[in-house]
């Protein structure tokens, strides 16, 4: 996914949510049984969200580090640059502006 | 005449390459009896059956213990020494296919160990809110973000979130904590 110079929202869904709270975790996987070198870290998320009625759901994802900021490392393709740490501070910075 | 025999460079480098769609990429319908008649007609089916073992053998092991170039000059070398293993054209293509494939193949072995939903993909907006005349806000920025996320093999799911100028600051402040962390990571010697 890149991250074009304008921001686009075509949301899929119309429902937004608040959210309640952003834990956030540094694993490493190491190996597994499909393979025994594995050997990346990745960060994993658990979102609180509410929606309009209150209702508290709990969503959890996983991103690899190029997903989360490419530049942190030397190895990274840009196969999966969804660029999570970047694509908020442009967010924080067009929001300062409005 | 034995598959070893018969096939040519560009034969085998199809056969690696439908080997790696079918075990690492979840490509369906690659069957035995396709590659046999497509890449390798003159190979009886019995023989091309453990001809297709043995490569399928080689490319998940270089694949599991993940080889740099070194370890994958031994192993093929070894390959090559030993009875039933590869000649030494076919260690050739083997390596030239697993240096232009491994970050692909790698890529994909992750996403098949992530049992969690994956990130695919974000988009955002952000929107001037104006209240009525009634009220004292008038200008309240919101932005939206919309998370795809998926787990391996199946639909996305998405899901909207709205955020204030403060949440996105304080979403900011935690990033930047997930950052140091991984810096501090993989400064780390390994």
């Amino acid at each position: 996914m890149e991250a074009s110079s304008e921001p686009r929202l075509d949301a899929k869904s119309e429902v937004t949510n608040q959210l309640v709270d952003f834990q956030w975790k540094l694993g490493m996987a190491v190996s597994s049984d499909t393979c025994r070198s594995l050997k990346y870290p990745y960060v994993a998320v658990m979102l609180k969200v509410a929606d309009h009625s209150g209702q508290v759901k709990t969503k959890c994802f996983e991103m690899t580090i190029p997903q989360f900021q490419p530049q942190l490392l030397a190895t990274s393709s840009l196969l999966s640059a969804s660029n999570f740490y970047r694509q908020f501070k442009e967010i924080a910075a067009v929001i300062e502006t409005v | 005449m034995a598959a070893g025999e018969v096939e040519s460079g560009k034969n085998l480098s199809g056969l690696l390459n439908a080997l790696a769609q079918d075990t690492f990429h979840g490509y369906p319908g690659i069957t035995e009896e396709l590659l046999r008649s497509q890449l390798y007609p003159e190979v009886p089916p019995e023989e091309f059956r453990s001809f297709l073992a043995k490569m399928r053998g080689i490319l998940k092991s270089i694949a599991s213990a993940d080889m740099d170039f070194n370890q994958l000059e031994a192993f093929l070398t070894a390959q090559t020494k030993k009875q039933g293993g590869v000649t030494s054209d076919q260690a050739a293509v083997i390596s030239k296919f697993w240096k232009s494939h491994k970050t692909k193949i790698r890529e994909s072995l992750m996403n098949q160990s992530r049992w969690n939903s994956g990130l695919r993909g974000l988009s955002w907006r952000v929107d001037g809110k104006s209240q009525s005349r009634h009220s004292a806000q008038i200008h309240t920025p919101v932005a939206i973000i919309e998370l795809e996320l998926g787990k391996y093999g199946q639909e996305s799911e998405f899901l909207c979130l709205e955020f204030d100028e403060v949440k996105v600051n304080q979403i900011l402040k935690t990033l930047s904590e997930v950052e140091e962390s991984i810096n501090t990571l993989i400064s780390q010697p390994n």
